[in-house]
């Protein structure tokens, strides 16, 4: 479509006068999707769903940094429909959200988006109405750009991940309202209990037991979400999705995790990742045997097999309930092993938050915990630690989870699994200044009734969360509930303090593991009205969801991060 | 053409010791049993700057090398004037593959250290003991990392036809394609 255009324009002498009069940056590209209800075959099972251009996922969207966009959304469905784009920096009437941004787009109505690309690297697309993205309403955008990337890779593959559910995400939320482990089917048996007391005697066990029953949840609630089949592109682990390589090349994998709830763990058995881009930004590459990809992220991996033979993709989900697979092989049709899941992991009293000091109405008398859980670290006083100066050999333990998480990937002697400490930025976006004023976050929620909030408070019965343009905000995020959300801010990034100062990484969505306290700050860069939740579709819809307003700024919200880009060179 | 003594004074450091948890004969003593055991590993030998015939200028980026492969002449000493001009540490630094994968995890060390930033080499902290009277210095000859914007050379005796590669072994950078082959022509 965009390359017939340019065909057409090149045709017009006065056209391409203008053409040669306008900045390179406002080359613009027409792009056409229509929003359609799909048949979704995961090899499992078919289920409807809705797609884009008549399937889900929809098209990779090819952008050039620089470019103008035009993005015409017909909406063939009998609901309202919205496109989000995200990740992406653009004007907030562009952003998608429905009641934020816009109204969003009625049955039988074409919307027109149009923006400016200011940035390049690996994004997604997706619905931002109902439950549509959970049935299917995803895509991938691939932005190439200006100045080339800084590694080289021979081919390019977008890896896109979901885990698809045979129930509609309307009736899933129906489920998990009335019954919230409803689909949690790894709850823990009279069984275990027996052979815990053995283990543990019978007394540690029934503390254990009852503290858990005083938290209303259940150590086996890493994923409170089960029965899906993780697609990968599209296709289910027996459809094995298949890219392509010669020996010796080097392959770009953008892999990106549009699911509703799973949190995937990804290796690829035989070969060394090297991680380059994190949430669309390049990363100063390290080399990992493996990594956990958040609801909503996406990881740039640059692979180089050697062998003629065949690779598997095995993304094991978080709980350990489901894995998705695909392979890389030199020719069609060949494949490799495919490795059994590990046990599923159990959360542990650390995840529950026992080793804050800052758990503000948790009644611990009622908790009976044994003193010699509640050792570890105070992570609200980490910010401060330097890395670098940690002592001893071999791996260490993630900063970034409770010190004695049930959820943070082992350690495996001589393997590297990423963590949010290993992402440095390649290039400074932001000068580094102390943040203007801190915003405390608590992330709270009721699992018995399966109420997610922020401050103790849904989305309807809280105020908007108001900023300045210009300033600098630390955001303080204290995760009291025992799941790990990734909170996505629209609009604006999120530079993730992860103590490495002016390298620290910039990210949209960043996820905060149980029993931690993140960081984060925001250059108030961007007017208008903006989304900001935990990006688990449920928890989202449930209350964990805030609208931020930045007051001032320029009326006509074009300007972007580009200039201070710019600014910086 | 080039000021020779300047450049010299503004090199940063010059490479790893080679027999930092490494023993010497594995890696690069390679030049000297080159003659037995073939070609494939004998790298060279330190240059005299009274001997090169050539000077080959490396632009180092961010992640990248210019020129990308380097043709050479058996036994021919060439200077290399290397100059950093990304905004990370760089090295250039002339060995086997094997070689650069052993370096590669003598640097990591090193970082884990706190001895190298993504734009800062620590002086200090190289120097210490890093047991049994090993230090992280760079001195040897083969090489040469450098901070942003800085400039060094090196000067080097290239043996017999051999597979050696230039390459910067600063955690991720080797895998992200910084690095190329020598190419020998009698």
């Amino acid at each position: 479509m965009r390359n017939l255009l340019y065909v057409g324009m090149r045709c017009c002498a006065a056209v391409a006068f203008s053409l040669f009069m306008m900045p390179l940056a406002s080359m613009a590209g027409v792009y056409n999707l229509t929003v359609d209800k799909v048949m979704i075959d995961t090899g499992s099972f078919t289920k409807e769903g809705i797609g884009y251009n008549g399937a889900s996922p929809g098209p990779v969207l090819r952008f050039n940094e620089g470019e103008n966009v035009t993005i015409n959304v017909k909406n063939n469905l009998d609901d309202m429909t919205s496109i989000h784009w995200h990740g992406l920096i653009l004007p907030y009437q562009q952003d998608g959200v429905p009641t934020i941004s816009y109204d969003g787009i009625k049955p039988g109505e074409t919307f027109t988006y149009n923006f400016p690309i200011s940035q390049s690297g690996t994004y997604w697309f997706h619905s931002h109405s109902g439950f549509q993205e959970p049935d299917g309403a995803y895509g991938a955008i691939v932005i190439k750009p200006k100045k080339r990337d800084p590694f080289r890779y021979d081919r390019d593959y977008v890896v896109q991940l979901t885990d698809k559910h045979p129930h509609s995400g309307a009736r899933i939320m129906r489920n998990l309202k009335t019954m919230p482990d409803y689909y949690n089917r790894q709850q823990q048996t009279l069984g275990d209990f027996f052979s815990d007391s053995a283990k543990n005697g019978f007394g540690a066990t029934m503390s254990d037991r009852m503290a858990w029953g005083e938290m209303r949840m259940m150590p086996a609630d890493i994923e409170d979400l089960q029965g899906f089949v993780p697609l990968i592109n599209g296709k289910g682990p027996s459809q094995n999705w298949t890219g392509l390589f010669k020996p010796g090349e080097r392959v770009r994998l953008r892999f990106i995790n549009s699911s509703a709830m799973t949190y995937f763990d990804i290796r690829v058995p035989g070969l060394k990742m090297l991680i380059v881009n994190a949430d669309g930004n390049n990363v100063q590459p390290v080399k990992v045997d493996g990594f956990r990809i958040a609801v909503a992220e996406t990881y740039d991996v640059i692979v180089r097999p050697t062998k003629e033979k065949a690779y598997t993709i095995f993304a094991a989900s978080m709980g350990r309930s489901a894995y998705g697979r695909g392979t890389l092989a030199p020719r069609k049709g060949m494949v490799a092993d495919v490795p059994k899941l590990e046990k599923r992991p159990l959360l542990t009293m650390a995840d529950m938050g026992m080793n804050h000091g800052n758990m503000a109405g948790m009644d611990h008398g009622a908790m009976k915990m044994n003193g010699d859980n509640m050792k570890g670290m105070d992570h609200s006083n980490m910010k401060g630690m330097d890395h670098s100066k940690m002592s001893g050999m071999g791996p260490k333990p993630d900063p970034f989870y409770a010190s004695g998480s049930g959820l943070a990937p082992k350690a495996v002697k001589d393997k590297k699994f990423l963590s949010y400490k290993h992402l440095k930025t390649q290039k400074k976006m932001f000068k580094f200044r102390k943040a203007t004023r801190e915003i405390e976050l608590r992330l709270t929620g009721n699992m018995e009734r399966y109420i997610w909030s922020i401050n103790g408070k849904k989305y309807e019965d809280d105020e908007e969360i108001r900023l300045k343009y210009g300033e600098r905000v630390r955001f303080k995020f204290v995760n009291e509930t025992m799941m790990s959300h990734p909170m996505h801010l629209h609009g604006m990034w999120s530079i993730l303090d992860t103590g490495a100062g002016k390298w620290n990484p910039i990210k949209h969505t960043v996820s905060i593991a149980p029993g931690t306290t993140v960081y984060t700050e925001t250059e108030v860069d961007a007017a208008g009205q903006w989304a900001f939740h935990c990006h688990l579709s449920y928890h989202a819809a449930a209350g964990m969801f805030r609208k931020i307003v930045v007051e001032g700024g320029p009326k006509i919200a074009l300007l972007n991060t580009m200039q201070n880009k710019e600014d910086l060179k | 053409m080039f000021n020779t003594k300047k450049t010299v004074k503004t090199i940063a450091i010059s490479t790893f010791s080679a027999t930092f948890l490494l023993g010497a004969a594995q890696t690069w003593a390679a030049g000297e049993h080159g003659g037995g055991h073939g070609a494939k590993s004998s790298i060279g030998t330190a240059g005299k700057a009274a001997s090169a015939t050539r000077t080959i200028n490396i632009n180092m980026l961010d992640n990248l090398y210019e020129p990308k492969e380097i043709s050479v002449k058996e036994g021919e000493t060439i200077r290399f004037i290397v100059k950093n001009s990304g905004e990370l540490v760089h090295e250039f630094n002339i060995g086997t593959s094997a070689m650069h994968t052993a370096h590669q995890k003598e640097m990591e060390m090193m970082v884990d250290h706190g001895a190298l930033e993504p734009d800062k080499i620590n002086h200090a902290k190289m120097k210490m003991d890093m047991g049994g009277g090993k230090t992280m210095m760079h001195n040897d000859p083969n090489s040469i990392l450098l901070e942003p914007g800085k400039t060094g050379e090196v000067i080097w005796k290239f043996s017999n036809a051999s597979k050696i590669e230039f390459a910067c072994n600063v955690p991720g950078h080797y895998d992200a394609g910084m690095m190329g082959k020598f190419h020998f022509s009698h």
